[in-house]
């Protein structure tokens, strides 16, 4: 037996033990009309709010809601004493007569998620609680029997007997509860207008049964007030009777219409997606089943660790403290594979979603399935225009980097030959000076046209192989290159190019940014797969996002169907590794 | 001869070959400015007769910055360069106020003279 069902069983004892007291003590009253029907309709009423009490608080531990129940039971029992026939014992019971009521509207206003969380509502329930003992207080310390219409025992700490203190503090505290019943009504309704439909179904049974009990207990309290007719009080009294024994049977009967709902929902759920389809999407059934409009499906890829919408598109989950709307997942076969995103007044219910999600599980795994299919397509497409544009920009470097370079240097040659060529009579000297430095002009315009060339496509990787390519770029790079290792065969030259490209990158960023002693390259060749890994030993904390060349690799490697992965840890170096299917 | 000009280019080697051209052509090069905003701010400093203005400048485009100074009252005369040919630029050169074009290679002292007119 768990703690909690220990703990409840102990509840349940306590709550026989304190009933058969209340009965006996009932039974054995003095001053009570029609003991029997009065012992055993007292029994009947606290032991149903125990018993709801404890099958709620057993259902939902977390929730308040069954706690604030059973203690109802233990609050209306308390009330019994008031049968007794000693005068402290009845002082007591009188004192403690209402509190039953103040503990049940703190029950109402705190339905369905056993808290409140208005510190205005807060004010007003410690107000109600104040009320109900010190409402039975003024007549224990006032009134006089004829005022209480009793054959009651005395009350043990009355303090006079003068008629007008009663008269006038008895119908001013029933005014001040008339009040705070109108208000908590007013709570009551508008908390009803404002629940989405879910809500509404998950509320009505508690909530409209407490506001008729409010209401009636509202006509009570008048009637006393103006000393209605006693038939009327009569009949007040006996309708409260009904209304608060309707409660916790109300409060079982909404669980069980829940789990009847339930069980409907999921086999018409099953019904529906095993018909032919009639247009209606998965969305649009679990809608139905789940009575909530905005519900909406999202998809786990698990290649990518993302969710998206069933057009591929890329979705969000609700935080955690969304106040409106939470996600439920859905599981086939121990695998993520969905999740429902729902309005939050289901996680009340939360049996039927987690049946709704296991009666959908395969639906969901088929409709993930189409849409990571949407998502690649969509991704592609995204990586098309990236090319694209890579392509552009490409062309725009190129440009500005002959612009910039190459051509500058030969207009200057230009004019240095042209001052030459006029000096070449007048001053052979000059004309043989200004032919060196045109030499020198001429040899970094060479430079910079093999720097560019090689940048656009290294010759050597073309003529010679990627090994090759890969010892002249290690050996070009300011920081100590370490080749460990190259495929023995040539690879395709697709494969041959994103490689180098990766290395060359990664080398150019090493230089950059990481302030490293050295790099280490390796080629290899495992499973079908070329793998390329350029470690350094630098700061890391390198971001993928950073510049445009990283993401530029990325679509390059993926139009191969590779994959590109950048590890960096911050002070640990950093690992550029590219998988290219070969 | 012996105009005052202010070469504007951001390419040092270009300043450079451009400043003994022309000054072993007989003009005065009164001084250099490496982008937009020092050429506008040099030629009020300067006052120079012709400004030699690059397109291709790493702050304001080249047509503009010719448009700012010929708005001046009593501004110099510009002649645009570039190492790019004048017909990549269509009516550009026109429109922007400059007296002419002449492109980067064929820079000399007659072909500045020529275009400034007798």
């Amino acid at each position: 037996m768990t703690g909690l069902r220990r703990a409840l069983a102990l509840v349940a004892i306590e709550g026989i033990v304190v009933g058969l007291v209340a009965l006996a003590i009932v039974l054995s009253s003095d001053h009570v009309d029609a003991r029997g029907a009065n012992a055993a309709l007292g029994l009947f009423l606290g032991w149903s709010f125990i018993g709801a009490g404890l099958f709620a608080w057993w259902r939902r531990p977390d929730n308040r809601f069954g706690v604030l129940m059973t203690a109802v039971g233990f609050a209306y029992f308390l009330g019994s004493l008031t049968a007794a026939d000693s005068s402290w014992l009845f002082t007591l019971g009188v004192l403690f007569s209402s509190l039953y009521v103040a503990v049940f509207v703190h029950m109402l206003l705190a339905y369905p998620d056993g808290r409140i969380d208005s510190p205005a509502l807060r004010k007003v329930l410690a107000g109600g609680y104040s009320l109900s003992i010190v409402g039975p207080a003024i007549a224990l310390l006032f009134a006089n029997r004829d005022q209480l219409s009793c054959d009651c025992p005395d009350s043990a700490i009355r303090l006079g007997t003068d008629p007008i203190v009663y008269d006038v503090l008895d119908p001013l505290t029933s005014a001040i509860a008339l009040v705070l019943v109108g208000y908590i009504l007013y709570v009551l309704v508008k908390r009803w207008e404002v629940a989405r439909h879910p809500q509404r179904r998950a509320m009505a049974p508690v909530l409209w049964s407490g506001i008729c009990l409010l209401v009636v207990f509202a006509g009570q309290l008048t009637t006393e007030a103006v000393n209605g007719p006693d038939a009327l009080q009569s009949v007040t009294m006996l309708l409260g009777l009904i209304f608060f024994a309707l409660t916790p049977y109300g409060f079982l009967f909404g669980l069980l219409r829940s789990r009847v709902v339930q069980a409907g929902a999921v086999s018409e759920l099953l019904r529906k997606m095993g018909d032919a389809p009639d247009g209606s999407s998965l969305r649009d059934l679990l809608s139905r089943a789940l009575g909530d409009r905005s519900l909406q499906v999202v998809y786990w890829l698990e290649d990518s660790q993302r969710w998206v919408d069933a057009a591929g598109r890329p979705a969000a989950l609700p935080e955690d403290d969304d106040p409106a709307r939470m996600w439920s997942p859905v599981e086939r076969e121990g695998r993520r594979v969905g999740a429902i995103i729902h309005d939050r007044m289901l996680c009340d219910d939360p049996e039927l979603v987690r049946s709704v999600a296991a009666a959908t599980g395969l639906s969901i795994e088929n409709e993930r399935l189409q849409a990571q299919l949407r998502a690649r397509v969509e991704e592609l497409r995204r990586s098309r225009a990236r090319i694209v544009e890579a392509g552009t920009a490409e062309r725009r470097r190129l440009e500005r980097n002959l612009h910039d370079g190459a051509q500058q240097r030969l207009v200057a040659l230009s004019l240095t030959l042209r001052l030459a060529q006029g000096r070449v009579h007048k001053d052979p000297q000059a004309a043989e000076q200004l032919l060196g430095s045109a030499q020198e002009e001429l040899g970094r315009a060479l430079e910079e046209l093999r720097e560019l060339a090689r940048g656009i496509h290294p010759a050597v990787l073309s003529d010679r192989g990627l090994r090759a390519a890969l010892e002249a770029l290690a050996g070009r790079s300011p920081v100590p290159v370490e080749l460990d290792g190259t495929p023995r065969d040539r690879l395709p030259p697709s494969v041959e190019a994103a490689a180098y490209f990766v290395v060359a990158e990664a080398l150019t960023n090493v230089v950059k940014y990481a302030q490293a002693s050295q790099a280490r390259v390796c080629v290899s060749r495992t499973n079908g797969h070329a793998v390329v890994e350029v470690y350094d030993d630098g700061v890391g904390g390198a971001d993928p996002g950073r510049g445009s060349g990283l993401r530029g690799l990325a679509d390059r490697v993926s139009a191969l169907d590779g994959t590109l992965e950048l590890r960096s840890p911050h002070g640990a170096g950093t690992l550029l590794r590219a998988e290219i299917p070969v | 001869m012996g105009h005052r000009i202010l070469i504007v280019d951001d390419h040092p080697s270009f300043r450079a070959s451009a400043r003994v051209v022309l000054e072993s052509e007989g003009f005065e090069v009164v001084g250099e400015a490496v982008d937009g905003a020092s050429a506008l701010h040099e030629c009020c400093r300067l006052r120079p007769e012709v400004v030699l203005l690059d397109v291709q400048l790493p702050d304001i485009d080249g047509f503009d910055v010719c448009q700012q100074i010929t708005s001046y009252a009593e501004h110099p005369t510009v002649i645009m360069t570039s190492s790019r040919d004048g017909s990549d630029f269509g009516p550009l050169v026109s429109t922007s106020g400059a007296c002419g074009f002449v492109p980067k290679a064929e820079l000399s002292g007659e072909r500045v003279q020529e275009l400034l007119g007798p």
